[in-house]
């Protein structure tokens, strides 16, 4: 027997007793109170637990975006949840107001950005492998600035002599970069039909190294705007 | 190639033997799905464009610190191991679990794909024809998700042949001349007309290929066991069933009562008596399996 708390109690999900009109507003007001209130995305299972259980997450979502066009911001799912963010409109005014996504100390450099890159293409790949990639050495202060950003991980390590950790991404850098799964990262696709979506083909040197050319979609700044 | 009667009794034939292995659960059947599994996510890496071998899946899986991401390539194997452990059911939780594996965005109308998933195992349709249908409707919802078709199908074959753990089967032909169509060049596409007799053919090579891979198994398993009972190392109990649950067994693992160096020298032990082989290649990193 688990005594509830009276809060607990009080909190009716599937708000039966109000006309349907009126209960899917108060769900799209829950829904969209939690996301607002919540530092990072919000996953399906914790918005599930304040609708009732025979409400379409999706189409609840669907009318907050309608009513969110005429506003700065919208709701964007990224990372598998959902966040609130301004729109890209609007990056130079907050720019210009607050200096935010300038010469922020917390983007990341052009070398930074396409190792980056790179580890979301070929993941698991190690350092040594990085360095043959780029024709230099990946410095390990490159790859710890990336980790203390969260944007990668330490993966299987590589059966190779001294047993280096090979890297890979984490959901952060998705929700950072605003993609939902690894495919959405820019040529992707174009990628795997040609079938350069492989490591070992890189190391032997059959990639043209355009692929990773700075007009790529990873410029650092773009998505530090999103507040 | 063949007619749709042709390739329906082939797949019979075919799932009847396959049926009857199962039935018999053999000590090593752990180790044999777990093959068929990495079969399978070989496969499955393939059809998503990725160039991982067999051997590269093993290496990314089996050398990560416990909890490890293993990468994407990784987690398809993840995907597929899972599906080799557990009974044939489908929850929402597991469904979304898999989509995060393979690398799938999940939307909600993946729910009724469980619903439908119940439906299709309870009919009494014959298990290629329920497969079909549950890959049919997966890629009816979401046309991109096409991994998820091959994993839901070969749990649907499982559920409707009562079987306690589902078999990776389909997913190892996909890439196939199975599905080569038979009018024009392209390949089967679900819902297709030739699909349910691509899925017939597809069963019953898949289901050849783990005949004769059990086959193989068999004797190995039988001289593990005689060699068993010349082993003295206190933990060598728990590594023989490892051995027979999985598909192989770090060289250098590390259980309650056995040392990193005592698994090296009861590894080299079973190796000299030809109880395991070491599947890598490699001198160090070494991995140990039927």
């Amino acid at each position: 027997m688990v005594r509830q708390t009276p809060t607990e109690e009080l909190f009716d999900v599937e708000l039966a007793d109000l006309p349907p009109e009126m209960r899917w507003r108060e769900w799209m007001g829950r829904v969209e109170a939690v996301i607002f209130a919540s530092p990072e995305p919000v996953g399906r299972e914790t918005l599930a637990r304040v609708v009732g259980r025979d409400c379409s997450l999706d189409l609840l979502i669907d009318d907050i975006r309608d009513e969110l066009r005429e506003r700065p911001y919208e709701l964007v799912s990224v990372a598998g949840g959902w966040q609130h963010r301004t729109k890209k409109g609007f990056a130079v005014a907050i720019r210009r107001a607050t200096g935010l996504g300038e010469s922020d100390s917390k983007a990341l450099s052009q070398t930074e950005s396409l190792v980056l890159l790179c580890i979301g293409y070929f993941q698991p790949i190690t350092r040594a492998e990085l360095g043959q990639v780029f024709g230099k050495e990946i410095s390990r202060d490159t790859i710890g600035h990336l980790r203390k950003r969260g944007f990668i991980a330490a993966g299987p390590r590589s059966p190779q002599p001294g047993a280096p950790y090979s890297y890979v991404t984490t959901q952060e850098f998705l929700s950072q970069f605003g993609f939902e799964t690894l495919r959405d990262l820019p040529d992707f696709e174009k990628l795997e039909d040609a079938g350069l979506l492989s490591k070992d083909r890189l190391l032997a040197g059959d990639l043209p190294m355009s692929i990773f050319g700075s007009d790529s979609e990873t410029s650092p700044s773009e998505d530090e705007d999103a507040v | 190639m063949t007619s749709d009667v042709e390739a329906a009794f082939l797949a019979g034939s075919a799932l009847n033997s396959l049926d009857n292995l199962v039935r018999m659960a053999p000590a090593w059947a752990g180790s044999w799905r777990q093959r068929l599994a990495l079969k399978g996510a070989a496969a499955a890496a393939a059809l998503t464009g990725r160039t991982e071998s067999e051997a590269q899946l093993r290496d990314a899986w089996y050398l990560r610190a416990p909890g490890a991401d293993p990468g994407p390539a990784g987690n398809l194997l993840a995907a597929w191991k899972g599906l080799a452990e557990r009974s044939p059911i489908v929850s929402p939780d597991r469904l979304r679990r898999v989509a995060n594996l393979l690398g799938l965005r999940w939307s909600d109308s993946l729910v009724s794909l469980g619903e439908q998933f119940e439906v299709l195992a309870g009919s009494g349709q014959p298990a290629p024809l329920v497969a079909a249908a549950i890959a049919t409707e997966a890629y009816r919802l979401r046309p991109d998700a096409g991994l998820l078709g091959w994993w839901i199908a070969d749990l649907a074959i499982a559920a409707r042949m009562r079987w306690p753990v589902a078999v990776p089967l389909l997913v190892t032909q996909a890439p196939g001349p199975a599905f080569r169509s038979l009018s024009d060049r392209g390949r089967d596409r679900p819902g297709g007309e030739g699909f349910e007799r691509a899925i017939c053919v597809a069963l019953a090579l898949a289901a050849t290929d783990a005949c004769r891979s059990a086959g193989e198994m068999a004797p190995r398993a039988a001289r593990l066991n005689a060699a068993t009972r010349k082993l003295r190392a206190k933990g060598a109990g728990e590594v023989i069933q490892l051995l027979l649950d999985e598909d192989c067994v770090s060289g250098t693992l590390q259980t309650k009562n056995l040392t990193r160096w005592g698994s090296r020298r009861l590894f080299e032990r079973l190796t000299a008596l030809e109880a395991v082989r070491e599947l890598s290649g490699r001198a160090s990193f070494r991995l140990y399996g039927l």
